[in-house]
C-alpha cells in the first residue's frame, strides 16, 4: 500500500501516457490547510484495485481525501497523481474516473435518463452512445424502470443510485463515492452495497468514504481509516473487528417490554450487562458485538416481543479511534 | 490530420451542446427566468402604451405666422388676402372675385422639406401660400441674397452632422405640427426605448438575473462537482454555460425587438402600410442589445466566480454603465468617456443602425429645431433661438453619432468588434479565475 514514489506522470500533458504498474490513486504526502485549520496531514497513499473502504468520523478528512484526487482543490503541499498525472488544473484523467459527490441536491426537474445521458456527453459521448450507456447503467442500478421519472420524484437510495449510476457511464477503472449510504433505506443500503462489491470483482479500483463501520466492512475488508487528517491505519478489517471485540460495546432496544428480553439476554455470554434505561428502552453491554448481532434477532422471535429498534449508540467508529489513539479522540 | 480535426470537433460539439442544451433547459425549470423576462415585457409594454396613445391623439397645430386671422374682418383670412394681393389690414380691401377660405386651410400652409440633403449647400424649400414672393421688393423676396427668390439656404456639414438653415422670409415658416411630430416622435420614441430601455436595461437586467448565478448557483448547491468531475476544462465549462445563456437571452431579445418592430411598423406615420425602414433600426436595437447581454453576462458570470456575492459587484459595475447611459444619451457624440463602457458602445451600434436605415434623421432633427424660422428669442448670447417642432427635441436626446469620425458601416463594425473583444477578455479572465478557484 505505500507509494511508489518513481512514479511521476506528466501534469500538463492532455494526452497521458499509462505508465506501467503506477497506482491508480496516489498520495504523497499531501497535505491540505485552511487557514490554520489542517484537513489533511501528511497523507501517503497508493491505491489500486478492489475497493477500499476510506473511514473517518465527521470531519476526518474523507472528503478532502476526494475534493483533492478529483482537483476540485489544490494540496497545501505534497503531490496528487490519478494514474500517474496531477489532476489540478488538468481534467484528463476523468476519462476514466466515476464520481458520486457526497451533496444531497440534484438536478431535480431531470429524469433519471436525461440526466445520465447529457453527463455522458461530457465524456465526449454521441446523444446515442449516450442514450445507450445511460439505459446500462440504470439497468446495472436497477433503476431501469423509473428513469423516465423526474429524479425530484426518487427516494433518498433511488437518488443515490442515480448519482452511482451517473458516475459508471463512462466504464470508469476508478469509481470514487463520498458517504454512498448515508440517509439511504436498509433495502437501498443492500442495492447500493451489492453494486459497490460488483465493481471491485470486475476488477475496478473502487474507493467508499463513510463514518459507519459496519456499513464498510459488509463492502470490503481493505480499509484506510483517518483521523483528524491523518492516515490511522490501514489495512484488513478482521484486524480491525479483532481490535473492536476487545472493547466494550453498547446496543440499545426499543421494545414494549424490555423485562422480558432482559431474561433470555442475560443468560447469553457474550453479555457483560444489562440496564435499563426507561420502561420501553433496554441496553445491552457486550465484548463481542458481532456475535449479539447474530444471536439477537432469533432471541427477539423467542420472546414474542416487538422490537421497533436497535441501535449502537456507543459509535464503534468512535471505540476503535480511542483505543488506536491511546484515548485521545 | 483532417480526421483528426474531424474528432476533436464532433467531441467539442458532443460536449459544447450537452452544456448549452443542459444550462437552456436549466434556465426554462426557473420560475426567476420566467418572472425577470415576464417583468421586462411587462415594461416595455406599458412604455408602448403611452406611445400608441401619443400616435393616435393629435397633435395641436399652431399657426405660426398668424395669417389664419382675419385682422380686418372682411372674412377672407389674412394669408388668402396676402396671396391674392389685397390688403389685410383694410376691410375695404378683399378679394371678392374668390370665396372666402375656411381660417384652417390657413393654419399649417407652408410645410419644410427634410428629405436626405447633400453635403453643402442645398437649395430648398417652397413658398406654399405666396407670402414671401408676394412681397414688394427683390430684396424682401431674396433676403439670404443668393438669387433666388424665396428659397432656404440649407448648408450641410456631413462631418460634423450639422446644418445651417437660412431662409428668404417667409418660406415654410409655418409647418405641419401633427405630421412633424409624430415623424419626430415616432422616431424618439424607437431611439428612446431602444437605447435606455432594451440595449441598457434589457440588457443589463437579464444578465444580472440570468449569468451572475450561471457558476455560482451550481457552486453553492454543490450540483458543480457532476461538471467538473468530467474529461473538460473549466474554461469550456464556463464558455459553455455562456452559450446555454445567450440561447435564452438572445431569442427573447430577437422576439421582442421582433413584435416591438411591427406592432410600431403598423402603428407609426407615414404613407404606406408598414414602416419598412424601421425594421433595420430595430435589428440594430437587438443587436446591439446581443453584443451587451455577452458582455454584461460574461463579465456579471465572472462577478459570480470571484465572490459568493458576485452581484454586489454587478450592481456596482452597473451603476457605471447607468452613468455611461446619461453620458452617451445627454452627450451625444461628444463624450469620449462612453468608450471606457460596455453600453456606449452599444449605443454606437444603434447610432450607426439608424444613420443606415434613416438617413434623413438628423435633418429631420436640425429642421425641426429650426421650426420654420419663427424667433423665440434671442439667447444672452445674442444667438437666434428658434420655437423647435414637437419631438424634435427628444429625437435630437436619443440620437447620437459614434464621434469616431469613420462612415456608419465602419462604426457598426467597429463597435461590433470592441465589443466582442470585450466579451472575449472577460471569458478569458473569468476561466483563469474559475481555473484557480477551490470548489468546495
Amino acid at each position: 500500500m505505500m507509494p511508489d514514489m518513481t512514479q511521476h506522470g506528466k501534469a500538463e500533458t492532455q494526452q497521458w501516457q499509462p505508465v506501467a504498474n503506477t497506482p491508480v490513486v496516489m498520495f504523497d504526502r499531501v497535505s491540505k490547510t485552511y487557514g490554520r485549520i489542517n484537513a489533511l496531514s501528511g497523507v501517503s497513499i497508493g491505491i489500486s484495485g478492489g475497493v477500499t473502504g476510506i473511514l473517518g468520523m465527521n470531519g476526518a478528512g474523507k472528503s478532502t481525501l476526494f475534493k483533492l484526487m478529483m482537483g476540485k482543490i489544490k494540496p497545501s503541499s505534497g503531490a496528487i497523481r490519478l494514474f500517474g498525472t496531477d489532476p489540478w488544473k488538468n481534467p484528463a484523467p476523468y476519462s476514466r474516473v466515476g464520481f458520486v459527490p457526497e451533496h444531497e441536491k440534484m438536478y431535480d426537474w431531470m429524469t433519471a435518463l436525461d440526466f445520465i445521458t447529457t453527463f455522458a456527453r461530457l465524456h465526449g459521448m454521441t446523444r446515442d452512445e449516450a442514450t445507450k450507456e445511460a439505459t446500462r447503467v440504470l439497468s446495472f442500478v436497477s433503476l431501469d424502470e423509473v428513469m423516465h421519472k423526474r429524479i425530484g420524484q426518487f427516494s433518498k437510495g433511488m437518488r443515490q443510485r442515480v448519482k452511482i449510476a451517473h458516475a459508471l457511464v463512462n466504464d470508469p477503472e476508478l469509481i470514487v463515492l463520498d458517504e454512498p449510504l448515508q440517509g439511504c433505506d436498509p433495502l437501498a443500503r443492500t442495492t447500493i452495497m451489492n453494486v459497490i462489491k460488483q465493481l471491485g470483482a470486475m476488477g475496478r479500483t473502487v474507493l467508499v468514504s463513510s463514518h459507519i463501520l459496519h456499513e464498510i466492512e459488509r463492502i470490503t475488508e481493505q480499509i484506510v481509516i483517518l483521523h483528524r487528517g491523518r492516515v490511522l491505519a490501514l489495512g484488513n478489517s478482521h484486524a480491525i473487528r479483532e481490535m473492536l471485540d476487545q472493547h466494550p460495546h453498547k446496543i440499545l432496544l426499543d421494545c414494549s417490554n424490555p423485562r422480558i428480553l432482559a431474561k433470555s439476554i442475560i443468560d447469553l455470554d457474550e453479555v457483560t450487562g444489562i440496564s435499563f434505561v426507561n420502561p420501553e428502552k433496554l441496553l445491552i453491554e457486550t465484548r463481542h458485538l458481532g456475535a449479539i448481532h447474530q444471536k439477537l434477532p432469533q432471541i427477539i422471535v423467542d420472546s414474542g416481543q416487538t422490537v421497533t429498534g436497535i441501535d449502537n449508540p456507543d459509535d464503534d467508529l468512535q471505540s476503535i479511534l480511542m483505543y488506536l489513539t491511546g484515548g485521545v479522540a | 490530420m483532417s480526421s483528426r480535426m474531424d474528432s476533436i470537433w464532433s467531441k467539442l460539439d458532443r460536449k459544447s451542446t450537452a452544456i448549452a442544451e443542459f444550462t437552456m433547459r436549466q434556465y426554462r425549470t426557473r420560475i426567476s427566468t420566467w418572472v425577470v423576462m415576464g417583468a421586462s415585457v411587462l415594461a416595455i409594454f406599458l412604455m408602448l402604451l403611452f406611445y400608441i396613445e401619443a400616435m393616435n391623439s393629435e397633435i395641436e397645430a399652431i399657426d405660426n405666422d398668424g395669417d389664419s386671422f382675419d385682422t380686418d374682418g372682411d372674412g377672407y383670412p389674412d394669408g388668402q388676402e396676402r396671396l391674392e394681393g389685397t390688403n389685410p389690414n383694410s376691410e375695404e380691401s378683399f378679394p371678392s372675385w374668390v370665396e372666402p377660405d375656411p381660417p384652417e386651410k390657413w393654419i399649417n400652409e407652408d410645410d419644410i422639406e427634410w428629405e436626405n440633403l447633400a453635403s453643402g449647400e442645398n437649395y430648398v424649400g417652397q413658398d406654399d401660400d405666396g407670402d414671401c414672393l408676394n412681397q414688394d421688393t427683390s430684396s424682401q423676396r431674396d433676403s439670404n441674397d443668393n438669387n433666388i427668390d424665396c428659397d432656404i439656404i440649407v448648408t450641410v456639414d456631413t462631418i460634423n452632422g450639422t446644418i445651417d438653415v437660412e431662409s428668404d422670409n417667409n418660406v415654410d415658416e409655418d409647418p405641419d405640427e401633427d405630421k412633424y411630430g409624430k415623424e419626430a416622435g415616432h422616431r424618439a420614441f424607437i431611439l428612446g426605448i431602444g437605447k435606455f430601455g432594451i440595449v441598457f436595461l434589457l440588457g443589463i437586467f437579464l444578465p444580472l438575473f440570468l449569468a451572475t448565478g450561471l457558476i455560482r448557483e451550481e457552486m453553492t448547491e454543490g450540483t458543480i462537482h457532476y461538471m467538473l468531475a468530467k474529461p473538460i476544462a473549466r474554461g469550456e465549462v464556463l464558455l459553455y454555460r455562456m452559450l446555454g445563456y445567450l440561447g435564452i437571452t438572445w431569442p427573447f431579445i430577437i422576439g421582442l425587438c421582433f413584435i416591438l418592430s411591427i406592432i410600431t411598423g403598423f402603428t407609426g406615420p407615414g404613407d404606406g402600410i408598414f414602416r419598412w425602414a424601421d425594421i433595420g433600426v430595430w435589428m440594430a436595437i437587438a443587436w446591439a442589445a446581443m453584443m451587451v447581454s455577452l458582455v454584461y453576462g460574461t463579465i456579471f458570470c465572472g462577478f459570480g466566480i470571484i465572490w459568493k456575492n458576485g452581484v454586489i459587484l454587478a450592481i456596482i459595475f452597473a451603476a457605471w454603465e447607468l452613468g455611461m447611459v446619461f453620458v452617451t444619451i445627454l452627450g451625444g457624440g461628444d463624450s469620449s468617456i462612453r468608450y471606457f463602457s460596455v453600453v456606449g458602445w452599444g449605443m454606437i451600434i444603434v447610432d450607426a443602425g439608424t444613420a443606415m436605415c434613416w438617413p434623413d434623421n438628423w435633418q429631420l432633427i436640425e429642421m425641426g429645431l429650426w421650426g420654420g424660422g419663427n424667433v423665440v428669442e434671442e439667447n444672452w448670447l445674442g444667438a437666434t433661438e428658434y420655437a423647435a417642432l414637437p419631438g424634435a427635441q427628444p429625437l435630437q436626446t436619443f440620437s447620437g453619432n459614434s464621434g469616431l469620425g469613420v462612415s456608419e458601416w465602419i462604426a457598426f463594425v467597429i463597435s461590433t468588434m470592441v465589443l466582442l473583444f470585450q466579451g472575449i477578455i472577460a471569458w478569458f479572465i473569468g476561466q483563469a479565475i474559475f481555473k484557480g478557484k477551490e470548489v468546495d
